[in-house]
């Protein structure tokens, strides 16, 4: 396999967006390739992700894309995994620089949904559930991942300050990340007192449904040159699933596919997570992150959400984990999150995330699921 | 597919719905391995095998799992508050559905008996059985 590099990365501002999201994923697409330094003629495919295309009438986003940047002939795809959408394009792109079918790939995630009220919205957030066995039945996605959350309290005794904990450092990050939706801080008791959205979480355990657009530019290090900005090294590139209804897992405390996706991750980059100085983990709730940091192998199970609590995640702790403020306060701009996490990891390997930077960037994961976990992406990137 | 067709057809998810919503039953299937799922497949998750046998499933059960919710999909907006539960029905299989009226997290609780009954509203709907106590 060829040696493979981020190249180039860029995101917009999470929130709302006043341009389409066509605009938004080309407008940020070019910045990438910019970015990159890389020769746009050598950009050998684009896989792009907006798996709720349709609340805009739109389709197909991919040539019309291509066709913004000047790159018409680029053969483009559709990648769609509901929440993990931009991380399996960057999976795709991988194989394919890796392998030598091409030399460069674009990688684009776009969503555009603050037109639609809340009520339009989690209805089309629920369709990444199983319509007819879980939607159908009642399931949101907040109840789905709060039915998990009450079966690891009940069997660990997560509480929900602990939850807390995880909300409230997570907005502190992003009221350091320009890119981010919820650019405050919040208290606990802030959090305490916001509503239950589905029981045991509240408003401030949930990632806010947000607009927004990011690209990154994969090439082989062999066709590169003399980069233009500190390349991410992709040493692992990893994809899971897991049985797709919750009901029919023989374990309800984690989720298989990021157990499975980081083994394989691990295994590829020859490390340990001991290595990894900081992460971008799902966090599409707060319970979403204390599963994250246990299934990943950082904590042992029923362990994460104290040693949150306690600080040991905090962009000044023993380990960052999303510095950027997450998708819970960043936001969760569907298929554009993955590869949004991606550029927050480029901006921290390059030095460039300001009040936010970690300390330490040797080598940093990313980790992105799909729905309650029927897929998942984990990328381990190290400084070259 | 009409009604007629879906009654036939056991490997369809019609089937499924149609078995809750019009005959007041609780569809499943049963794998070589043992098995037991009440969402649709053509080959067992579990162990692979095809020779999934469709099984009647018990309409009692206990709630191994469950959440309030007071935010609806379009579907359930005239139904919250109301708990989202996930049920381990008596004789195998685990079914997803719902039970009316639950407004707080402390009026139901995991191990607590509920039943399966037939409504016209969306879903599968479980009630609770009154004599049996929980983990409450």
């Amino acid at each position: 396999m060829r040696e493979t590099w981020v190249v180039g990365a860029a995101s917009t501002r999470y929130g709302r967006l006043p341009d389409s999201g066509r605009e938004a994923a080309t407008r940020v697409a070019l910045e990438a390739m910019d970015r990159s330094g890389i020769d746009p003629k050598r950009i050998g495919q684009t896989y792009v992700s907006n798996a709720f295309g349709v609340a805009e009438r739109q389709a197909h986003i991919g040539p019309l894309i291509n066709t913004a940047l000047g790159i018409p002939d680029v053969p483009s795809a559709t990648i769609e995994s509901a929440c993990s959408s931009s991380s399996a394009g960057l999976h795709e792109a991988f194989v394919h620089v890796a392998s030598g079918f091409a030399d460069a790939v674009l990688v684009v995630g776009v969503e555009k949904l603050s037109h639609l009220d809340t009520l339009t919205a989690t209805s089309y957030f629920a369709m990444g559930a199983d319509y007819p066995f879980e939607t159908r039945n009642g399931a949101t996605f907040p109840g789905l991942y709060a039915t998990l959350a009450n079966v690891h309290a009940r069997k660990y005794g997560t509480r929900s300050e602990e939850l807390g904990a995880i909300a409230v450092k997570n907005h502190a990050n992003a009221a350091r990340n320009p890119h981010a939706h919820f650019q405050k801080e919040i208290s606990m008791d802030t959090y305490l007192g916001s509503p239950i959205i589905a029981s045991p979480l509240r408003l401030y355990d949930c990632c806010p449904f947000s607009d927004g657009a990011a690209a990154v530019v994969v090439a082989a290090r062999e066709v590169v040159g003399a980069p233009s900005a500190e390349p991410l090294v992709i040493r692992a590139s990893a994809r899971a699933g897991s049985i797709a209804d919750m009901q029919d897992r023989p374990e309800l405390t984690g989720l298989a596919a990021t157990q499975t996706a980081a083994v394989a991750a691990f295994r590829q980059a020859g490390i340990g997570p001991e290595k990894v100085d900081f992460l971008e983990v799902h966090d599409c709730f707060t319970i979403a992150e204390v599963m994250a940091l246990e299934d990943l192998g950082f904590y042992a199970k029923g362990s994460a959400a104290k040693a949150s609590a306690d600080g040991e995640t905090a962009r000044d702790g023993k380990l960052p984990v999303n510095p950027s403020g997450g998708l819970k306060a960043k936001g969760h701009p569907v298929s554009a999150t993955g590869a949004g996490q991606v550029v927050e990891i480029f901006e921290q390997f390059n030095h460039e995330a300001g009040a936010r930077q970690v300390p330490r960037t040797e080598w940093a994961l990313a980790h992105n699921v799909g729905a309650t976990g029927g897929s998942c992406s984990v990328h381990l990137f190290q400084h070259r | 597919m009409t009604l007629e067709e879906a009654k036939t057809a056991g490997h369809t998810i019609a089937a499924f719905r149609h078995a809750y919503e019009e005959e007041n039953r609780l569809l499943g299937f049963r794998s070589g391995c043992g098995f037991v799922t009440a969402t649709w497949g053509l080959v067992c998750p579990s162990c692979g095998q095809r020779d999934l046998a469709e099984v009647e499933l018990s309409h009692g059960g206990q709630i191994l799992a469950f959440s309030v919710q007071t935010v609806p999909s379009d579907e359930f907006l005239n139904e919250a508050p109301y708990a989202y539960v996930v049920v381990e029905l008596d004789g195998g299989g685990r079914v997803t559905g719902w039970i009316a009226s639950i407004a707080k997290e402390s009026e139901l609780s995991v191990g607590e008996r509920v039943e399966f009954v037939s409504s016209y509203k969306p879903g599968v709907q479980f009630r609770r059985v009154a004599s049996a106590g929980g983990t409450r």
